[in-house]
């Protein structure tokens, strides 16, 4: 995937007012299967698996024993011993490793099928619009973070109603397209930006994945999330379920870190001043410094500089003035409700009825 | 690769991508050039200089940030500022669309034009300074 086709501001304007296409095929993909499936994964995820239904999917994070965050991830259960895993592009090896390392004595086979299935996303308001003209199924039956077998155009694929934009839309999966002959892909790609046309679909490049995923406030592994942090201070506690039938790995460390309370915690900073925050940036407040950008950018959508950052928790408040490190200068900007940073009754996935 | 890159006659240049016109009352507009407008990509935010401000040839006299990146200006002349294009503030996406027209920056009362002028590049070297960069 490019950095953009025509350009960032327009790419994500599309997806926020009607539709785009990205192409996200360097996503791991991994096939867990077997009777132990179900047990494996529960043993590894924070998340509680039992209740994921046949084609039902669930966000979650995986933890080392100290409860940093190795990856975050969907999970969908496909068959009733069977489930699809979608892991982070650079945490693809890692976390089958990881995966084969605690099937060794379960009867669970674990596969990476990511360079046998394209992937692509396509999001936006008018997404179930323009995929509809070429699905055979009824994509308004598919509830978010579930997913469906059907055709679209000629081609079998996996359609789930995810994505990492903030707005409506579907992620799909196109079986049997190994990577060294893409042809399906590039076939579904042209027939999708067809059906779309009329919306004014555009490709759209890894630029405005990235300010997308931000303004919605959705983390980024490797930059709000690592091995470093733990999920409750990312405020992803609500993927935690420390009562669940399965213990998982970090949870003894996590239920202690749940009890007290997290020195920083991750937020959003809508910046006053000119300027745009980026990874790194420090932020100051009173001559001190508190903490530091972990994701920043133009956002489009509110033609203002934001960021997701950690800041120590007594200036985690809402509306707290802060200063960010701009090169040599310091700028100000607030802190604000950053899941998502945009007004919801106009922007994203809850306007839109599904 | 300076086949891609619009590069007018008349103007002069400096290494860092900025260009001059010299105006018949002898001040001089200064903006950045299609090279510079292209690898910055969509720009956002133009931090200038105010009126009345003495600009040094070389030195750094504003900013402009994009989406990708933010990178200083350099005043390719000494002199005061006279004019700030008060329109990049609520468009600097014109840097982008005309960066030798509606993108100027600032209009500056050179005030060793015909020194300093030895400094900056000619179309023609500037084309050969694009070619350069590409080694």
């Amino acid at each position: 995937m490019p950095v953009w086709f025509e350009g960032v501001i327009p790419e994500h304007n599309a997806v926020r007012s009607a539709v785009g296409i990205f192409d996200t095929s360097h996503m791991g993909r991994l096939l867990v299967s077997g009777p132990d499936a179900e047990a494996l994964l529960d043993r590894l995820v924070t998340n509680d698996i039992s209740r994921l239904g046949p084609m039902e999917g669930l966000y979650t994070v995986t933890c080392n024993e100290h409860g940093g965050i190795k990856d975050d991830f969907i999970i969908y259960r496909l068959a009733e011993d069977q489930f699809f895993v979608v892991p982070n592009a650079s945490n693809r090896e890692k976390d089958l490793n990881w995966l084969l390392e605690h099937a060794k004595k379960s009867d669970v086979e674990v596969k990476d099928v990511s360079d046998d299935i394209a992937m692509m996303a396509i999001q936006g308001p008018k997404a179930e619009k323009t995929l509809q003209k070429i699905a055979s199924e009824p994509l308004r039956e598919i509830r978010r973070f579930k997913c469906k077998e059907m055709t679209l155009g000629k081609y079998k694929a996996l359609v789930a109603r995810t994505g990492y934009t903030g707005e409506d839309g579907f992620e799909a999966y196109l079986w049997d397209t190994p990577l060294s002959n893409p042809s399906k892909a590039l076939d579904l790609w042209e027939e999708i930006l067809s059906a779309g046309k009329e919306f004014g679909i555009k490709p759209c490049g890894l630029g405005a994945r990235d300010s997308l995923r931000l303004e919605a406030g959705l983390s980024l592994y490797g930059n709000d999330i690592d091995e470093e942090t733990n999920p409750f201070e990312a405020r992803l506690g609500f993927v935690v379920k420390l009562k669940k039938r399965h213990a998982f790995v970090g949870r003894e460390a996590l239920a202690r870190v749940n009890k007290e309370e997290a020195e920083r915690l991750l937020v959003g900073i809508r910046m006053l001043d000119k300027g745009i925050p980026r990874h790194g940036y420090e932020i100051w407040k009173r001559d001190r410094k508190i903490g530091h950008v972990t994701s920043g950018g133009f956002s489009p959508t509110l033609n203002v500089g934001i960021a997701l950052a950690y800041v120590a928790r007594e200036h985690s408040e809402l509306d707290t003035e802060v200063e960010i490190k701009i090169r040599e200068r310091l700028a100000k900007g607030k802190i604000v409700k950053s899941h998502p940073f945009y007004d919801e009754t106009q922007y994203g996935f809850k306007r839109v009825k599904t | 690769m300076s086949e891609e890159y619009e590069i007018p006659e008349g103007l002069y240049y400096t290494d860092d991508h900025e260009w001059i016109k010299v105006l018949e009352d002898g001040t001089v507009l200064v903006g950045i050039t299609d090279y510079a407008q292209k690898s910055l990509h969509e720009v956002v935010y133009i931090e200038l200089p105010n009126v009345g401000d003495k600009l040094k040839q070389k030195e750094v006299f504003g900013s402009v940030e994009s989406v990708k990146a933010v990178s200083d200006l350099y005043s390719p002349v000494s002199g005061p500022v006279e004019e700030i294009n008060e329109e990049l503030v609520d468009s600097p996406e014109f840097i982008n669309s005309d960066p030798y027209g509606k993108g100027w920056i600032v209009k500056v009362a050179p005030k060793n034009l015909d020194e300093e002028i030895e400094n900056l590049l000619n179309a023609e070297q500037y084309r050969e300074h694009l070619e350069s960069l590409k080694e």
